[in-house]
């Protein structure tokens, strides 16, 4: 276990180590966050607070729990998959996988820098928010935020296995990632409320896991409702994950295999 | 005697990649295959450098690749350090793979931070980290470089680094695929001795080495397998696999007092004068003696100033493999 984290920790050291090799790229990074939190703060002033499906929840506010957790979601959704395209093409990969850690592990940890820059980026959007545009957030019930965090990570991680499957083992763009991310920025509730869709399609926003990770987090940041309040929302979260990251992991598995036997596994 | 490496039947084809057309046009039809090994027996003892020497595409990089267990084989087997290469995590603790493709690292971070990351996943105790890194860049030369940005390194010393990363685990075995590839005569010749000096003279490491570099498999090898289209063609040491195919002995003979043919018990291959001095180079069939020649060349009037044995060349045996082979297919 010790070992594990150790390793995992030297991942996240060597790509923090390139990613501040790239100051002045790093730099402007943070600072393009602070200038899209601008343009959609003067954006959001443009819609009635009494939109359908806000809540009561105003529109900065509301959009600012939805962009910061879609960057979460997609970097679980894209990261592991980028992250093994690139190392196949910078040739660490193979160097990587003749040593005695797992293959699997190789292909998790590749990504472990994204999702703590993924965490620090919703910080600081949550830090500028309540800092520069008075956002207040609440935090009544953190253990029902956790939570909802946790099972956030866990569940898109398992999307973005899959997807590193299929990257794995077709060496090409996956269909997962292009239909998932559609439909995150469509159905998902991060730029606006599932009620403003026709209603045919408002049921699909359910199947989500998005959907119910965005309802935890605005209701418990935004809206102060306690684990008890949350709890379906949870409930619903908690069964995604219980599909998805068994599914995702059973499914890179076979694609490590057959990438093996095929000889693809370090290919680009 | 134990084997480091134990390869028995081992056979291996890879998928053909076929175009979007062929996709498109034929969506149900099995690729073609092609046959990348085709039942390779091979062992290397301990201690030992084995050369796989073969043309491009004959099958070395893959059967390298299946030793570091990143390849699974159709069928065969293969032991490394006497464990089954399915055994993938008992086989990578004993192996350091020396890459051929010098972009194998992170060239915005240091060779130092490069080896600690590699440190990591080869599980060098974290005690152990700083001092094993700072041995072997000792070891290979870099300590003075060893904070710069890998990017500025040169192709000697980013092969250095990786040779550095092979043995960060101080692993019994070493496979290197084309070590001196991208090299300058004078980086090759230096790795070469340090290989041959320190890697093998010092710690004793068992080595299987690819190379497509006659001279270096000659210079470096205790044996040499030849490997052709994913078959082993021949394997002995240089001096065995350069008489592959030779059924004569070839001496070269320089003689005065002497002019027009000269007969005996030999074929003379070449006949040249060179500054006064008559140089022959002769052939003599598996019945014939060196007497029996000298004999007639003294009998003819001549006298005998060198008679030199001409061991048979690596190079020209590699051609005669080749040829047999492809006469064959």
């Amino acid at each position: 276990m010790t070992r594990n984290l150790l390793k995992l920790w030297a991942f996240v050291k060597r790509d923090f180590l390139s990613e501040v090799s790239y100051r002045l790229a790093f730099l402007m990074r943070v600072l393009g966050m602070l200038f899209s939190l601008l343009a959609f703060f003067f954006l959001t002033k443009m819609i009635d607070p009494n939109t359908k499906g806000l809540d009561g929840i105003p529109p900065f506010d509301w959009l600012l729990i939805g962009l910061s957790f879609q960057f979460y979601f997609s970097t679980a959704l894209y990261s592991f998959s980028a992250r093994i395209r690139s190392e196949q093409l910078l040739g660490t990969l193979e160097a990587m996988l003749v040593t005695p850690t797992p293959t699997a592990m190789v292909v998790f940890s590749s990504a472990a820098w994204d999702f703590v820059y993924g965490g620090i980026r919703v910080l600081l959007y949550m830090l500028f928010a309540t800092l520069i545009f008075g956002v207040t957030l609440h935090v009544n019930s953190p253990l029902s935020l956790v939570i909802g965090v946790i099972l956030t990570l866990l569940s898109s991680a398992g999307l973005g296995i899959l997807s590193a499957s299929f990257i794995l083992y077709f060496k090409r763009g996956d269909p997962i990632n292009f239909l998932l991310s559609g439909a995150t920025t469509f159905l998902g509730t991060v730029f606006f409320p599932a009620e403003l869709l026709p209603g045919w399609l408002q049921p699909l926003s359910n199947y989500l896991p998005i959907t119910w990770s965005l309802r935890i987090v605005r209701g418990s940041l935004l809206q102060g409702k306690t684990l008890s309040d949350l709890r379906n929302e949870l409930a619903v979260l908690a069964l995604c994950t219980v599909i998805l990251l068994p599914g995702g992991l059973i499914c890179s598995r076979f694609a490590i295999r057959r990438a093996k036997r095929e000889g693809t596994l370090i290919q680009y | 005697m134990s084997y480091s490496i134990e390869a028995q039947g081992l056979e291996k084809t890879f998928v053909k990649a076929r175009s979007i057309r062929e996709i498109l046009l034929h969506p149900f039809q099995r690729a073609d295959r092609v046959d990348a090994l085709r039942g390779v027996d091979l062992h290397v003892a301990e201690g030992e450098i084995l050369s796989l020497l073969g043309p491009n595409g004959a099958g070395k990089t893959t059967l390298l690749k299946i030793l570091a267990c990143l390849v699974l084989p159709d069928e065969g087997r293969a032991l490394v350090g006497g464990h089954d290469t399915t055994d993938e995590n008992s086989v990578k603790r004993l192996i350091g793979y020396v890459h051929s493709d010098e972009r194998s690292f992170y060239w915005r971070l240091s060779a130092r931070e490069n080896l600690r990351f590699f440190a990591r996943l080869y599980d060098v105790p974290s005690p152990r980290i700083e001092s094993r890194i700072e041995e072997l860049l000792a070891r290979v030369d870099l300590l003075g470089a060893a904070d710069r940005p890998f990017s500025g390194y040169s192709s000697g010393m980013k092969q250095r680094v990786s040779i550095a990363r092979a043995l960060l685990h101080d692993p019994p075995i070493l496979m290197m695929d084309e070590p001196t590839r991208s090299l300058d005569p004078a980086s090759s010749k230096n790795l070469r001795n340090f290989i041959l000096e320190q890697l093998q003279g010092r710690d004793g490491k068992t080595i299987l080495l690819a190379t497509h570099d006659l001279r270096e498999a000659e210079v470096m090898s205790d044996r040499i397998a030849i490997l052709i289209r994913g078959r082993v063609r021949e394997i002995g040491t240089v001096s065995e696999v350069s008489r592959w195919g030779v059924h004569e002995r070839t001496y070269k003979l320089e003689v005065d007092a002497i002019e027009g043919p000269i007969d005996g018990p030999f074929r003379t291959l070449t006949d040249e004068r060179v500054s006064g001095v008559r140089r022959l180079t002769i052939a003599l069939d598996e019945g014939g003696t060196l007497d029996g020649v000298l004999r007639a060349l003294i009998g003819a009037g001549a006298v005998v100033r060198l008679c030199d044995r001409q061991e048979p060349d690596l190079e020209q045996a590699f051609s005669r493999i080749l040829e047999a082979e492809s006469e064959e297919a």
